[in-house]
């Protein structure tokens, strides 16, 4: 790629720190973002009431998060799971709440959808991106969306074209966008390499 | 920049400090569709130096065969506004840009709280008119010195039925801003148009109850400070210009028949923004664009509504 070259798109991700506002603060992770949520709170305890969401995968940081997560914390066994306490829990919450989130680009997003229905947007969210660089990708052809692509160029879930993985990102789908890399010489594939681990 | 050429065809007291005018279009065509919360920049020939101010638009967004602005006389004025008020007459043509919205309704709030002070009240008047229009949940909160100040709040009632609110100072009647932002449902967005003071403590309220940045807005044209005057070099026209105590740096700029961009006139939107190439004294910025460490940089500046105290200031125009 063209060196300088930046897509305005393609997010880019920081590191949690608290905001000094809030009423409440909601820290939600997955996996390895266990160890950011640790270094959140190495920042400091902070005076408003904390609500943590943890969803254990393979790397599971639940035992150190509960010495150090006083109060508030859920250990859950799965996003979904997490999503579900998640969506329970939104309905109590009002302006002057602050949501930090750590995990995957995929679990960012599906976070970030789950509250935007309940009027928190993209913006107001502070995000972390740890585990792995994997990518959605949406088929600008068939509109379906795939998980976890880690190579250059990745199978569609819905019509099986092979598709490019572009750094253009849509922030309403929580996705790359995809297009088919062999449209003008059908079955001419480039060597697919692993570039998201 | 090009403008539109409209006359006068309505002008009615409104309060004893406020004036409302109506525009249509001199050769009797639709005027340009606007959003809520959109204002022009009227131009003002006064005795051969033109004033330019901006106002919100406060029509219906809906309606395109005229233009209404609202004007307050300004006791501190540099003439545009008394000139309003006491020259402007029915039946007077007037030339006026192409409206710009620097402070539109955030399309994905979930409630929008308006809070207008004074004449602050304009940008709200075409934003009411969408948020009618979408069945928004809203409320609108405005606060005036005294009941014959509470100018169009008759109009307002009629419009906005339980949601508005309004808080007369002379009764005693204060806006507890704490209370209004203190428990609100997420996905609400607030809106602020007045005084300094109350801009300002709505902002700072907001804030420190963690509301995000991107949910509080806030609209406040400022008139270009008078001061002690200074010259200007451009450097790339390579004149300099005397920037008399009562004009503006942008005005005397145009004065010199220095083409130069702007928008709002106002210190809000940037676009009149100049790199400053060399300077020896202190910049007054006055401006809402620059952020604190742009203007301590002393790199850019808003000739709207700042100015300048030492000998040299180069600029790249």
């Amino acid at each position: 790629m063209e060196h300088g070259y930046t897509i305005k798109s393609k997010p880019i991700y920081g590191a949690l720190a608290w905001h000094d506002k809030a009423t409440v603060h909601l820290v939600i992770a997955q996996s390895q973002g266990g160890l950011a949520v640790l270094k959140l709170f190495e920042q400091m305890q902070p005076k408003q009431p904390v609500r943590v969401l943890y969803a254990q995968q393979d790397t599971d940081y639940a035992k150190t998060l509960k010495k150090v997560v006083p109060e508030g914390l859920d250990v859950l066994n799965s996003e979904q799971e997490l999503l579900d306490v998640l969506k329970s829990i939104m309905p109590t919450m009002r302006m002057g709440l602050r949501i930090y989130i750590a995990g995957s680009e995929g679990f960012i997003w599906s976070v970030a959808e789950a509250v935007k229905a309940f009027g928190v947007e993209n913006a107001d969210l502070m995000k972390e991106q740890t585990d792995t660089l994997a990518r959605t990708i949406y088929c600008v052809h068939c509109k379906a969306i795939t998980h976890n692509i880690t190579t250059n160029i990745g199978k569609c879930s819905g019509c099986g074209r092979m598709l490019f993985v572009r750094d253009h990102f849509s922030r309403q789908m929580g996705a790359y966008m995809g297009l088919m890399i062999d449209a003008e010489s059908p079955g001419e594939l480039p060597a697919i390499e692993e570039i998201y681990p | 920049m090009s403008m539109i050429n409209v006359k006068v065809v309505a002008i009615e007291q409104v309060t004893p400090l406020v004036k409302h005018f109506t525009f249509v279009k001199e050769d009797g065509s639709s005027l340009p569709a606007f959003s809520g919360g959109s204002h022009v920049v009227v131009s003002l020939d006064i005795g051969g130096r033109i004033h330019r101010n901006p106002y919100s638009l406060m029509g219906s967004p809906m309606e395109n065969e005229a233009y209404h602005i609202s004007v307050r006389k300004q006791e501190n004025s540099r003439g545009g506004s008394v000139f309003m008020h006491e020259n402007v007459t029915v039946g007077m043509p007037l030339k006026i840009t192409y409206p710009v919205n620097l402070f539109s309704l955030a399309k994905k709030g979930r409630k929008h709280i308006l809070i207008a002070g004074g004449i602050g009240i304009t940008p709200f008047m075409s934003q009411i008119a969408d948020l009618n229009r979408m069945n928004a949940n809203y409320e609108l909160h405005y606060a005036y010195r005294s009941p014959e100040h509470g100018a169009f709040a008759a109009q307002l009632k009629e419009k906005c039925g339980d949601h508005l609110h309004c808080y007369i100072d002379s009764q005693g009647q204060r806006l507890d801003l704490q209370a209004l932002l203190n428990d609100q449902p997420l996905g609400t967005h607030v809106y602020v148009c007045g005084p300094n003071a109350m801009v300002l403590a709505t902002l700072d309220t907001a804030r420190n109850l963690g509301w995000p940045e991107n949910h509080i807005h806030s609209e406040q044209f400022l008139s270009p400070p008078t001061g002690e005057p200074f010259k200007i070099q451009l450097a790339r026209s390579n004149i300099e210009i005397q920037v008399s105590a009562e004009m503006s740096m942008l005005e005397a700029i145009e004065a010199a028949g220095v083409e130069a961009d702007y928008l709002c006139r106002g210190g809000v939107c940037g676009r009149c923004e100049l790199d400053v190439l060399e300077t020896d004294g202190a910049l007054e910025h006055n401006d809402h664009f620059l952020t604190d460490t742009e203007k301590a940089s002393c790199k850019k500046i808003m000739p709207c509504v700042s100015r300048a105290k030492g000998e040299r200031l180069v600029l790249d125009l």
